[in-house]
């Protein structure tokens, strides 16, 4: 059982989507950094998420947001909005209607997504359905709430 | 064959010719620069436009396209007695050219999707008449508008060098792209009772001051970068106010093409007005009457009060809606103008339409 946030959840995360190929296959290729960066009171904590091809290769903790790759694009909101997010996929098996990535973020609350460009903050939208695909797998598993 | 034409007696000489052993070959030996490259995937995903442009000179683009104006494939041994089609006259790069029309291209054949086989259309259910109406009427203004950046595009790019292949291809992907989306969105009109509503004079206006454009360049800038940038925030609205998984779905799948379309279009603008900043004010002058254009269509009471109703959940909470698609302009504006700025264009000062939505 992995905590979220953590290393060992994304990680989680990533060894699914990159142990059912087909799925990226049908879906298409994705190349992008997305930082998810979630925010407490006083402090955050920031995973960075590299996408290339068909795979999600990489997972790490960042230490500051500053460390994040050029280019990335940064997903952030309060660990109250993250926690909905993961317990309602969690609970459902995947994001129900309120619950999908595009649908928190729209009007910047509770989540909110942003880049220093504009084309790289257009990368959320240009592979929402694998980005979404790649969350829900957190209801395939039994991450702890 | 009691007559034959000339050109088919030459035909028939050749091939006897050849039939009897008298070969010429030379072809063998031609493009001597050319040969012995050997493209290779750079992963799994296999061999991409991008790969093959790594090698040899083939991925070098002129900045003038070739002067036979033929559909000869650049890097190919062009003879001299190659005749020209005549209908090439878009030769300089600079009109048509975006750095990342190669990756576009390839990502673009990678994520196709049907809708058909993509949507779970079983998962439709019937629905209160004000949502449905609203979105069957939704549905009807976005068939109407989509398929203009397939036309466009059409419009053009029977017209460019092919030389620059990858822009013709990723454009080419684009107008499948657009039909799939013009057919989704009749299909989900008429897959759960409703039906097409009210088609726009509106939507007909803009269509039209971006099919009119005097070239490809303003064209897309209109397109790609005002038209599709907005139609990518209300795919997003659309996915937030969706009434099934089966919207949610058809606004993600259509969401992720129009950003590829996008941007293709912020990046052509950029490569364009590194090559000729005199000419920002043609860009200004046809984003001023586009915005108009957008504006007056995106607020006619058809448009705007059937996507308040989806926004707000029920006619009864119309103004609920409102408020969130107040805010939702703001941020259309915003991703808008800042695409322009990425492109070269600061356009803050000279925006044809208000801010902020007076709701």
């Amino acid at each position: 059982m992995t905590r979220f946030p953590s290393v060992e959840f994304f990680e989680e995360l990533r060894a699914r989507v990159n142990a059912n190929p087909d799925l990226f296959r049908r879906l298409g290729t994705v190349d992008m950094t997305l930082v998810a960066k979630i925010d407490y009171d006083d402090s955050s904590e920031c995973y960075e998420i590299r996408f290339a091809g068909y795979q999600c290769i990489g997972v790490r903790r960042l230490d500051r947001i500053g460390d994040a790759a050029k280019g990335s694009a940064i997903l952030s909101g309060p660990y109250s909005g993250w926690r909905e997010m993961i317990d309602n996929i969690v609970a459902n098996g995947h994001a129900d209607l309120e619950h999908t990535l595009n649908t928190l973020t729209l009007m910047d609350t509770p989540l909110r997504i942003e880049a220093d460009n504009q084309l790289d903050t257009d990368l959320f939208y240009r592979y929402q359905q694998n980005l979404q695909e790649f969350f829900d797998n957190a209801g395939e598993r039994r991450a702890t709430p | 064959m009691p007559h034959a034409s000339p050109s088919v007696e030459k035909a028939l000489d050749t091939l006897s010719d050849v039939r009897k052993g008298k070969l010429d070959l030379g072809w063998m030996n031609s493009n001597p620069a050319g040969w012995g490259v050997k493209a290779v995937p750079r992963d799994e995903r296999g061999l991409g436009l991008e790969d093959i442009n790594r090698v040899g000179t083939y991925g070098d683009v002129p900045d003038q396209g070739s002067i036979f104006g033929s559909m000869a494939p650049r890097g190919s041994e062009i003879p001299d007695d190659m005749p020209s089609l005549g209908c090439y006259d878009i030769n300089d790069k600079s009109l048509v050219w975006a750095d990342n029309a190669a990756h576009l291209y390839d990502e673009a054949v990678a994520r196709q999707w049907s809708s058909a086989r993509d949507i779970p259309w079983g998962d439709l259910k019937p629905q209160r008449d004000d949502l449905e109406k609203a979105m069957c009427q939704v549905c009807t203004n976005l068939a109407e508008v989509e398929f203009v950046a397939g036309d466009m595009p059409a419009k053009w790019m029977c017209r460019i060098n092919h030389d620059f292949h990858e822009v013709k291809l990723f454009l080419a992907s684009q107008i499948f792209d657009e039909a799939r989306h013009m057919e989704v969105f009749r299909k989900r009109a008429l897959a759960n009772g409703g039906g097409l509503l009210r088609s726009s004079p509106d939507s007909e206006n803009l269509l039209r001051v971006i099919l009119e454009a005097p070239n490809f360049t303003t064209g897309s800038a209109l397109m790609h970068i005002l038209g599709e940038g907005f139609v990518l925030t209300l795919f997003r609205n659309g996915e937030m106010f969706s009434l099934t998984p089966v919207e949610k779905k058809i606004f993600r799948l259509c969401m992720q093409d129009e950003a590829r379309h996008v941007a293709y279009g912020t990046m052509h603008l950029k490569y364009f007005l590194e090559k000729h900043p005199e000419r920002e004010n043609e860009i200004h002058d046809i984003l001023t009457r586009g915005e108009e254009a957008t504006f007056s269509l995106n607020q006619t009471q058809d448009t705007v009060e059937a996507r308040a109703i989806l926004a707000g959940g029920g006619l009864e909470h119309i103004d609920e809606g409102f408020n969130k698609l107040g805010y939702l302009f703001k941020k259309q504006i915003h991703e808008y103008l800042h695409r322009l700025k990425m492109a070269g264009i600061d356009r803050t000062n000279k925006l044809a339409i208000p801010f902020e939505l007076p709701i």
